[in-house]
């Protein structure tokens, strides 16, 4: 396509009119009275007529009382998830320790009696991980996954941000979200 | 009672309540309003936190808590700074802003119990040259405060402030010499009750003379689009920049109060004062049944007319100072001195022209 | 006079001295950490130095310890104000090295996803100068606009701020079905909030007066100083990377290039709103283009596969591990690959030496060869000038000093 170009209309400048500083200060009082005005009439609406969320102008968001919707695509706190029986369904093949780009996951894998693998330990560094998901995208049993998790990734202690497999043990309804997700809109075979 | 006990406790009276109105009213809400208007004028909520058992009353506590908080904060004094003239400097920035208030009068004059009751603290006959003797003063509270810090953004704030309060008094004095000139009196009390009828409050013919006045006091006031003294995003915060704790706080109220007194000039001087339009005083003190009870109903309301009008016209300042990008300190200046002093001063001749010719007749 | 200025009797004489101040690294114009040592004269800048580096941690040294893919998450924090792009830049220069096209769809995503960066840096950048400026309401009113963007941004890519989305050879997932509406709601209220903030400023003459014929440079000096981007066509050169060396699916869509006449802060200011509208056509274009169909390419030796596939197709599985432990092996070669960025050309230059690493990984951030300029703009300028220049110039740490 032919290059096209715009110049900007830069003119002679102002009229002597705007020169005057008067119009040019009372339309802009003129547009931020007017979100005041909006804004005022949608807070009666709210909150003393009772109209609900639908009718506030406001962008702020009242946190806590209201929470953020987090669409499916977020990627917060990684979990490991369990399969039927409560069990971790990661088999320990170390995928992700060697995709995670800070490398905040260390795992130490063993052997059930059944000859299954596991990880006899799996531990996330939170202070380290910067949730940007390759650890997920690298698994080849969907055994961690990106959760919409995002309340206490912050802490004073960073010891307690040391998560041990118990605590990032997560059952799949509880991420079905992203599970659904993943499967259909990521990693699955249509996508390719 | 005697007289002399009468005027003393009235005077009494008299200055706890400009004081308790500025101190204990304007200064808190006005905070409140800065947070609150500009959050609504910019689609957000503002601050709305802080709370007792869980009622935040819409964000009003947050001035109590700011107080409570500055307060208790460490007094920090910079290491080569002037001690006195550090501690002065606030002080320095706050009385005259209180004082200017002592010649503005919030009510109309009364007869209350055989006693007379003149609703101003001083009826000044130079009430006008005393508010701009007073703000005079308060320009040294930047300038001292700028010069004591022992820090070079501070300096430069402080010599900014003086060039630009000082610049700025020559011409605020100058843009009501008109107004001066319509009600042939430069007493405040006079003034207001020259505007007892609607026709000759001062906005009507003194219009320009308005425009040029309030951007000369909030150029006075330093705030916004004016506010090259302490502008953040160049010197930090300018002349107050190593203040903390009360003293800060005190930067904070002059600022505030100011903006008040701006508001209680204005409305003195064109918006009729404490009369409500076509309704004189005398009108309500009859209205009221007349008499002791009558005045004071008349009285209260003529102080809440006062205040509502001020509220309006902080309302306006708020608003403007929320829209309005900055000037650059020359610009500033170049505005001063090149656009607003001749402006006035073509103004003073118009008026005189006017007056001479009957075009103005004055009151 | 100016002469004599500089002669130290002139100051003896009168009895005044230059003061030298450090502005900065921690000063609330210098959004980033940059510092500025300034000689003024009043308020006047005699003499400039910029010094940056404080945010320097070492990206491309820690781009040499990851894999291919690993480096994603450490493009998002370059222009953190426009991660999207970064990401697109490093993945169509890995591809040009290993010679890989990518399917349409995918490249039509990762087009709206750059303009989508774009228009979010830009917002950044216009609102901040806005806030410097101290029209605190136009600046919460792009804010607010970019916060919307930010929400579209969120549902696509899964974060607001480093979207980490594209990968090589694809990108991370589809866009999700809502995306559609959502772009039409946000864009009409970013359109409203373009008008309001437009007309809070750009007739205004206190603002006129503060940008209009401040810092203005000439298109040779700005060709000279190495400037890209909106602020080489706010002097007046339609150089645009989009246009000069079409890549993505920028040949087949309308836009047009904003350029100005004198290269001052308005008219950088200017490219900058313009922009927005551009590239809010082009998202909209793109999105009436797009078909659907794959977003990956099909071939697990560069993009890992299917998650279906890695226990069922041999293949897959290999690279899949390989891939994943030893990362991509990217052939033997170096390239270098130029985007436009929100700042101006964003360059990538890769070295591989056939293994799962780049060797080395050096980026050409815009905002380098900018800042060099600062000083040749500011100088004789004065104090109050050099906040709403730098602000023009757009200095982003995390992209300057890496």
């Amino acid at each position: 396509m032919a290059i096209k170009i715009k110049k900007i209309e830069k003119g002679d400048g102002l009229t002597l009119w705007e020169k005057s500083y008067l119009p040019e200060i009372i339309r802009g009082l003129g547009i931020t009275l007017s979100h005041f005005a909006t804004n005022m009439k949608s807070l009666v609406d709210e909150f003393a007529l009772g109209k609900g969320r639908d009718s506030r102008t406001i962008m702020t968001l009242y946190y806590p009382e209201e929470q953020p919707v987090i669409p499916p695509a977020y990627r917060g706190r990684p979990v490991l998830v369990s399969d039927k029986n409560g069990v971790e369904k990661c088999v320990a093949c170390g995928l992700c320790e060697a995709a995670c780009p800070p490398a905040c996951i260390h795992i130490l894998g063993g052997e059930r009696d059944n000859g299954d693998r596991f990880p006899r330990s799996y531990v996330l560094d939170g202070s380290r991980c910067i949730f940007c998901g390759l650890c997920e995208e690298a698994c080849p049993k969907e055994a961690i996954v990106m959760s919409d998790e995002w309340r206490n990734l912050c802490q004073y202690d960073r010891t307690k941000m040391i998560y041990e497999k118990e605590t990032l043990l997560r059952s799949e309804a509880q991420v079905q979200k992203r599970l659904d997700f993943i499967r259909s809109n990521s990693f699955s075979r249509d996508r390719y | 009672m005697n007289s002399m006990t009468g005027d003393l406790l009235e005077t009494v009276v008299k200055i706890a309540f400009v004081i308790g109105l500025n101190l204990g009213f304007f200064a808190p809400m006005l905070g409140w309003v800065e947070r609150k208007q500009s959050a609504v004028m910019q689609d957000r909520i503002g601050a709305n936190r802080a709370g007792v058992f869980g009622f935040t009353f819409i964000g009003l506590l947050h001035s109590a808590a700011d107080a409570i908080k500055l307060i208790f904060k460490e007094d920090f004094i910079p290491r080569g700074a002037d001690r006195m003239m550090h501690t002065l400097a606030p002080v320095i920035a706050v009385v005259p802003a209180l004082a200017a208030f002592a010649v503005i009068p919030f009510g109309g004059k009364f007869e209350l119990a055989g006693h007379n009751v003149n609703l101003v603290i001083a009826d000044l006959d130079v009430g006008l040259l005393f508010v701009f003797a007073i703000a005079s003063i308060a320009t040294y509270g930047a300038v001292i405060a700028g010069w004591a810090s022992n820090n070079n953004w501070s300096m430069l704030g402080g010599l900014r402030s003086a060039a630009q309060m000082f610049s700025y008094e020559v011409t605020m004095g100058l843009t009501i010499i008109g107004l001066v000139m319509y009600y042939q009196s430069l007493s405040l009390v006079v003034i207001a009750e020259k505007q007892v009828d609607f026709w000759h409050w001062g906005i009507i013919y003194q219009w320009p003379a308005f425009i040029l006045f309030l951007t000369c006091a909030i150029a006075e006031n330093k705030r916004i689009p004016f506010d090259v003294p302490e502008a953040e995003s160049e010197l930090v915060a300018g002349y107050f920049t190593e203040y903390s704790g009360m003293k800060f706080i005190m930067f904070w109220t002059a600022e505030f109060i100011e903006v008040v007194t701006i508001s209680a000039l204005c409305v003195t001087m064109f918006f009729g004062a404490y009369h409500l339009p076509f309704i004189s005083p005398d009108m309500l003190v009859s209205i009221f049944g007349g008499g002791d009870f009558g005045a004071i109903v008349a009285m209260l309301i003529g102080i809440g007319v006062f205040v509502a009008k001020i509220c309006a016209l902080i309302f306006l300042q708020m608003a403007i100072r929320w829209t309005l990008p900055r000037f650059r300190y020359d610009q500033v200046m170049a505005l001063g001195w090149k656009i607003i002093l001749p402006a006035s001063l073509i103004w003073i001749f118009l008026t005189g022209l006017a007056i001479l010719l009957g075009l103005m007749p004055t009151v | 006079m100016s002469d004599n200025k500089h002669n130290s009797d002139f100051h003896k004489l009168h009895h005044t001295e230059l003061l030298t101040l450090n502005m900065g690294p921690s000063h609330p114009a210098t959004h980033g950490t940059v510092k500025f040592l300034i000689t003024l004269d009043g308020e006047t800048i005699e003499h400039l130095d910029v010094e940056v580096g404080y945010l320097h941690r070492g990206f491309e040294k820690e781009c040499e310890n990851q894999n291919w893919n690993g480096v994603f998450p450490y493009t998002d924090r370059l222009d953190y104000t426009a991660s999207a792009l970064n990401n697109v830049g490093y993945a169509l220069a890995v591809e040009k090295l290993i010679g890989i096209e990518t399917p349409d769809r995918c490249a039509y995503i990762r087009t709206i996803v750059s303009e989508l960066g774009r228009m979010s840096g830009h917002y950044t950048n216009l609102a901040a100068g806005a806030l410097e400026l101290g029209a605190l309401t136009a600046f919460i009113y792009f804010v607010e606009a970019r916060e919307l963007l930010w929400d579209v941004i969120e549902s696509v890519c899964g974060a607001r701020l480093t979207h980490n989305y594209v990968k090589i050879g694809g990108v991370f997932s589809d866009l999700p079905p809502t995306f559609e509406g959502d772009i039409k709601r946000v864009f009409a209220r970013n359109r409203e909030l373009w008008d309001e903030f437009a007309k809070l400023l750009l007739r205004n003459r206190i603002f006129v007066d503060r940008m209009r014929d401040i810092a203005p440079i000439s298109p040779e000096d700005a060709k000279a100083w190495g400037f890209t981007g909106p602020c080489l066509r706010a002097a007046g050169v339609p150089y645009d990377v989009r246009r000069a060396q079409p890549y993505l699916k920028y040949d087949k869509l309308d836009f047009e290039i904003p350029i100005g006449e004198t290269g001052d802060n308005y008219d950088r200011f200017m490219m900058r709103m313009e922009e927005l509208n551009q590239s809010m056509r082009i998202v909209e274009q793109c999105i009436e283009q797009m078909e659907p169909g794959p977003v990956n390419v099909n071939d697990p030796q560069w993009r890992q596969p299917a998650k279906d596939n890695i226990y069922t197709d041999m293949e897959s599985m290999i690279f899949h591990f390989k891939n994943a432990i030893n990362g991509v092996q990217v052939p033997k070669g170096e390239v270098y690959f130029p985007i436009e960025g929100a700042n101006g050309e964003l360059g990538f230059y890769l070295v591989s030496n056939g293994g799962g690493k780049p060797v080395k990984c050096r980026v050409r951030p815009p905002c380098f060869q900018l800042t060099s300029a600062v000083s040749f703009l500011v100088e004789g300028a004065m104090l109050a000038d050099l906040i709403p220049t730098f602000d023009m110039i757009n200095l982003i740490g995390g992209e300057c000093d890496r």
